[in-house]
C-alpha cells in the first residue's frame, strides 16, 4: 500500500529540529495545517522551483538543515536542479521527492513517463551523497533520523498516494513575498534598535 | 562605443558592490556573517561575459554556482536573498526570455532583489539595440519595460558605476533590475 503524504510529512514535522522547510504543490497545504509556525517557504506560482530555492537557503545558512519537500511533477519542470544540486553541494539540503505519478493538483494527469521514471538513480548519476527509495512508512520512519543527519545533499524518493488537498482546494495561503519576508526576518535578527528589514 | 570592458575592472567593481552589501546588512543584523567570502555569482554561461566567468574560477572571494538555467537561477537568488547573501545573476538575453515565468513569480511576486547582469549577443555596435536585426538583442529591452524592469546599458569601462546603481536600485525597490552587457569583457 502507498504511503500516505500526510503521514510522512507527520513524520517530517516530529523529527526535522530547526530545518526550514520548502514545501511545493501537493505538500504545501497539508504543510501549513501540520507545521502551522513552521519556518518554511513554499513554492507556488512558479512551479518546478522548490528544489533551487532550497538550495539557494542551504547555501547561506550552512547551520541550518534545509529540506525540500518536492513532487514528481514538479521535479521535471527543473530537472537540470539535481545537476546544479550535485555541483554545489551543500551538506546540509535533503530533498524529499513525493513520487505519484500524477500532476495532482491540475487534476490529475500523468506526468511523462509515470510512476517508471526512476528520480532516485537520477539523483545519484548527478552525484547527490546518498540516495534513497521507500515505500513503506515503517521504514521511512525507522530511517528518517538518519537522513536527516547524513552529509548532503541527500535524495530521497518516496512512493506515495495523492494528497487529500492540493493548492486549488486550498486556497488561502500567506502570499509568497510575505513567507520570503517572514523567513528572513526569523533567520536574520536585527540589532536591537535597528530596523525591521535587512537589505543585503 | 568601446571595443570590450576589462573583466578585471568588471571584478573589482563587483567586489565593491558585495562588500557594501554586506556593511549594510551587518549594520542591521546582530547574527555574524555565515561566510568569509564577498557574495555569490549565480550563472548559465554567458558568451559577452566569459572572460569574467574565466576569471571568476580564480576568484576566491566570490562564489559562483553554475546553474542548468535560468529558472534555477532566479530562485537559488530568492533562497540566498533569504538568508541575507548578496548575490548577482550573469545571464544571456535568450536565458532571460527562457526564465520569464520564474522573472514573474519569484523575482516580482516575490519581491525578491534580483539584480541581473544580461549578455547581449549578437547587439551590433552601429545600431540600437531595439533596432537590431537579431530578435534576440532586439526584443530584450521592451520585456523588461513590459514587465517593468528596469534597466540600462553596459556598453563601456565608464558605465561600470551602473553595477552598484542598479544593485542598490533592486534592493529599494525590492524586486529585478538589469544591466545589459552590449560588449564582450575583455
Amino acid at each position: 500500500m502507498l504511503m500516505k503524504p500526510e503521514d510522512v510529512l507527520h513524520a517530517i514535522a516530529e523529527r526535522r529540529g530547526e530545518g526550514i522547510v520548502v514545501p511545493t504543490m501537493t505538500t504545501a497545504p497539508a504543510w501549513r495545517r501540520i507545521a502551522p509556525d513552521d519556518l518554511s517557504v513554499t513554492c507556488v506560482g512558479f512551479m518546478g522551483g522548490a528544489s533551487s530555492l532550497g538550495l539557494g537557503i542551504a547555501l547561506a545558512r550552512p547551520d541550518r538543515r534545509v529540506l525540500v519537500l518536492d513532487g514528481d511533477g514538479s521535479l521535471l519542470m527543473q530537472l537540470g536542479s539535481l545537476a546544479t544540486i550535485a555541483g554545489a553541494a551543500p551538506r546540509n539540503l535533503v530533498h524529499f521527492l513525493f513520487k505519484n505519478g500524477v500532476y495532482h493538483t491540475s487534476g490529475a494527469q500523468g506526468i511523462p513517463g509515470g510512476l517508471s521514471v526512476d528520480f532516485a538513480t537520477m539523483a545519484r548519476g548527478a552525484g547527490y551523497r546518498l540516495t534513497a527509495v521507500i515505500d513503506d512508512l515503517a521504514d521511512f520512519t525507522r530511517r528518517l533520523p538518519d537522513l536527516l543527519r547524513a552529509e548532503g545533499p541527500v535524495f530521497v524518493e518516496l512512493h506515495t498516494g495523492l494528497a487529500e488537498q492540493t493548492p486549488m482546494t486550498v486556497r488561502e495561503r500567506t502570499p509568497f513575498h510575505q513567507q520570503l519576508h517572514d523567513a528572513r526576518a526569523k533567520l536574520l535578527r536585527p540589532h536591537p534598535g535597528a530596523g525591521a528589514t535587512a537589505h543585503a | 562605443m568601446p571595443e570590450s570592458i576589462p573583466a578585471s575592472l568588471v571584478i573589482e567593481t563587483l567586489k565593491d558592490t558585495f562588500r557594501e552589501a554586506r556593511a549594510a546588512l551587518a549594520a542591521e543584523v546582530a547574527e555574524p556573517a555565515m561566510h568569509t567570502h564577498l557574495g555569490w555569482i549565480l550563472s548559465v554561461p554567458d558568451t559577452h561575459q566569459k572572460t569574467v566567468l574565466a576569471a571568476l574560477d580564480k576568484e576566491e572571494s566570490i562564489r559562483v554556482v553554475t546553474c542548468a538555467t535560468e529558472d534555477e537561477a532566479v530562485c537559488i537568488a530568492a533562497g540566498l536573498h533569504v538568508g541575507g547573501e548578496p548575490v548577482v545573476l550573469m545571464i544571456q538575453h535568450a536565458g532571460l526570455y527562457a526564465s520569464v515565468n520564474t522573472l514573474r513569480g519569484v523575482a516580482m511576486d516575490g519581491r525578491v532583489p534580483v539584480f541581473y547582469m544580461i549578455g547581449l549577443l549578437n547587439r551590433e555596435k552601429d545600431k540600437d539595440p531595439r533596432e537590431s536585426r537579431h530578435s534576440m538583442v532586439r526584443y530584450c529591452e521592451p520585456l523588461l519595460d513590459t514587465f517593468g524592469v528596469p534597466h540600462a546599458r553596459l556598453e563601456g569601462p565608464n558605465d561600470v558605476h551602473l553595477i552598484p546603481e542598479y544593485y542598490r536600485l533592486s534592493r529599494a525597490r525590492r524586486g529585478p533590475t538589469a544591466v545589459l552587457v552590449g560588449l564582450e569583457t575583455s
